[in-house]
């Protein structure tokens, strides 16, 4: 992949005019209230694309547009959930979190239960957010260091070190004020993107007729039942019931007790702006990400008319072609090679039918189009098969390569380079929010909560300032780790959230709606539920997103059951 | 900085008419999203 001397200009002015941004707008008073809530005083746009820079790592941008490619648009409904949390966490979460003043979420857990039950679930939430900010780190960074063959640990540095120059000084306020100005470049930026993928298709072919294309080879799923012959497939990951059931209860872990969150709307001006902000985030998350999904619609469409790469990840390409599977490789390759040609003419034919409006032929096409599309797909699973065979350890799964791919192939000089910078920025804006939420659970949660020596607001401001540089640096070394253990630990981590959302937020809705459930009930509860949350992962019986329904749920019933058999009726209540 | 119940409601009078349109948007983008599906299959 070409990265031209525009294109570094491009990427070096957007880094460095964030940086800049950062550090001007984050200047605060030096105090826990001024470095961790902005002095309660962003008002509800800066709250809003705060919350949704948060949410939306580089990731995001990266796999969105694979993922519609190669499985079509239904990951959308892994959204349908999080507006339905929207609400729930306006009505019971903001008003306790803000009646209370608190900084982090957990600090309600020792009024409503004990120290060990805060203790715990603060704990529980720095171990996931820990680990899953260094996988945020390096996913993104081995992409760059494959496409464009920058090294590992400097991209490590720039991912997961830069940001620490405003993070650390400006604490939430800068975290607050850039994440605003990276929302507009990214999305602008993926507008541009999707934009030009619509003027690179050939002619006589527009934005319809690729929508037709790609709805004909079955990407425009939308809404899956998840029904197969033999009744509801618990496995299927993105299907309507697993979005709205399983993506609430993720979404309601995630805004109601993930702290890099809960810390993002509590430095709202007032209730009202945090509770707007998370609404108006319910109204437009779907559509957005629907329209990032689109991008990978159109990059499908595009290349049914062009030849379409065997495998997207240049680096690995390369490898297996030097290796012993090199013959092997190139004989899959050209029988690959031979049935995009003819999907290529059956999708002219199609695009041409339905200029005529030829009904008949359409339903032809559309046939022959999905067996060309599931034979080519069992083709590429044969070729991921080689370089799998050739290199064990190597990642045969090229969904993040997808979009770099064609933007690098296609995409005119300067625009690849704020195409990477969207990539940095994604990044930056997730985890600047996750260093700061961390920071504040070890300052508030354990430091001041634990400590015998009283602080003065200046000491409290310099040590929550340290922490955010050691947690930057503990995430910078989990990416490292998790580069030299390979690729399986990553994919093992990626699903580590769901682990231990199911249980934090299990905790939190016992302490919302179960006023009869004690502190110590839930604390051992807690515990059973991650050990059984844990299992059911291991069986691998069903699709992660319902271990968070699973984990929430089994804290609910334990907790009951060990409240009833040994414990007292006693409990306290707070912000009731 | 003012923080309560009384904080002034934008747009709408009360919050639950927020929570409807949120609710009622979504189910609005699901009903498009399966016409969506249907017409381009």
């Amino acid at each position: 992949m070409n990265f031209s001397r525009l294109d570094w200009i491009v990427l070096a002015g957007t880094l460095l005019l964030i940086i800049l941004y950062g550090v001007f707008k984050g200047r605060t008073s030096r105090n826990l209230d001024g470095y961790f809530l902005s002095n309660r005083q962003m008002p509800w746009w800066i709250v809003l694309l705060s919350i949704m820079g948060t949410q939306a790592s580089a990731v995001t941008f990266l796999t969105a547009p694979g993922q519609a490619y190669t499985d079509g648009m239904r990951f959308v409904q892994y959204y349908f959930g999080l507006p339905i949390a929207m609400v729930i966490v306006c009505i019971s979460f903001v008003p306790i979190f803000r009646r209370l003043h608190i900084y982090t979420a957990y600090e309600y857990l020792e009024q409503r239960f004990n120290l060990e039950t805060r203790l715990l679930t603060s704990f529980l939430f720095m171990l996931s957010r820990g680990i899953s900010t260094g996988i945020s780190i390096i996913a993104p960074s081995l992409v760059l260091h494959s496409m464009l063959g920058w090294d590992i640990t400097l991209t490590n540095i720039f991912m997961g070190g830069i940001l620490l120059i405003y993070t650390a000084t400006g604490g939430a306020k800068a975290v607050g004020y850039t994440q605003q100005l990276q929302f507009i470049i990214i999305y602008a930026a993926m507008f541009v993107a999707g934009w030009w993928a619509i003027k690179m298709l050939p002619e006589g072919v527009g934005f319809s007729e690729a929508l037709h294309i790609g709805g004909k080879a079955g990407k425009l799923n939308v809404i899956t039942t998840g029904m197969t012959d033999h009744g509801f497939d618990w496995k299927d990951k993105y299907n309507i019931w697993s979005g709205i059931i399983g993506g609430l209860f993720l979404a309601l872990s995630y805004f109601g007790t993930d702290q890099s969150q809960v810390g993002r709307y509590l430095t709202a001006r007032t209730e009202g702006e945090s509770k707007l902000s998370l609404l108006l985030n319910g109204l437009v998350k779907v559509p957005l990400q629907f329209a990032i999904l689109l991008i990978g619609i159109l990059i499908f469409s595009f290349y049914q008319f062009y030849r379409a790469p065997v495998f997207f990840n240049l680096a690995q390409e390369e490898r297996v072609k030097n290796s012993a599977m090199a013959t092997e490789y190139a004989a899959a390759t050209v029988d690959y090679e031979k049935l995009q040609e003819a999907k290529k003419q059956t999708v002219v034919d199609l695009a041409a039918a339905l200029r005529n409006n030829d009904q008949a032929k359409i339903d032809d096409l559309r046939t022959q189009l999905q067996s060309q599309e599931a034979a080519s797909r069992q083709s590429r699973e044969g070729i991921k098969a080689i370089i799998r065979k050739a290199d064990p350890s190597s990642d045969a799964n090229d969904t993040n390569f997808i979009f770099l791919r064609f933007v690098g192939d296609f995409f005119p000089k300067g625009l690849v380079g704020l195409i990477i910078a969207i990539i940095f920025l994604a990044a930056w804006g997730s985890i600047a929010a996750a260093l700061n939420s961390l920071a504040s659970c070890t300052m508030v949660d354990f430091h001041k909560r634990l400590s015998k020596k009283e602080l003065s607001p200046l000491q409290e401001y310099r040590w929550s300032r340290w922490y955010t540089l050691l947690w930057g640096v503990f995430c910078i070394s989990v990416a490292e780790f998790a580069y030299n253990m390979g690729n399986s630990l990553i994919e093992a981590v990626n699903v580590l959230g769901s682990w231990f959302y199911g249980t934090i937020l299990g905790i939190f809705l016992v302490a919302f709606y179960i006023r009869r459930i004690g502190g110590k009930a839930v604390f051992y509860a807690a515990l059973l539920a991650e050990a059984i949350v844990i299992g059911i992962y291991y069986l691998d019986i069903i699709s992660f997103l319902w271990l968070n329904v699973i984990g929430a749920a089994a804290v609910v019933i334990f907790g009951g059951v060990l409240q009833w058999l040994f414990f007292s009726r006693k409990v306290n209540r707070v912000g009731s | 900085m003012s923080d309560t119940n009384e904080d002034r409601i934008p747009v709408f009078k009360k919050w639950r008419y927020w929570y409807r349109l949120v609710l009622g948007f979504l189910l609005l983008l699901i009903i498009l999203f399966y016409f969506f599906t249907k017409h381009y299959a």
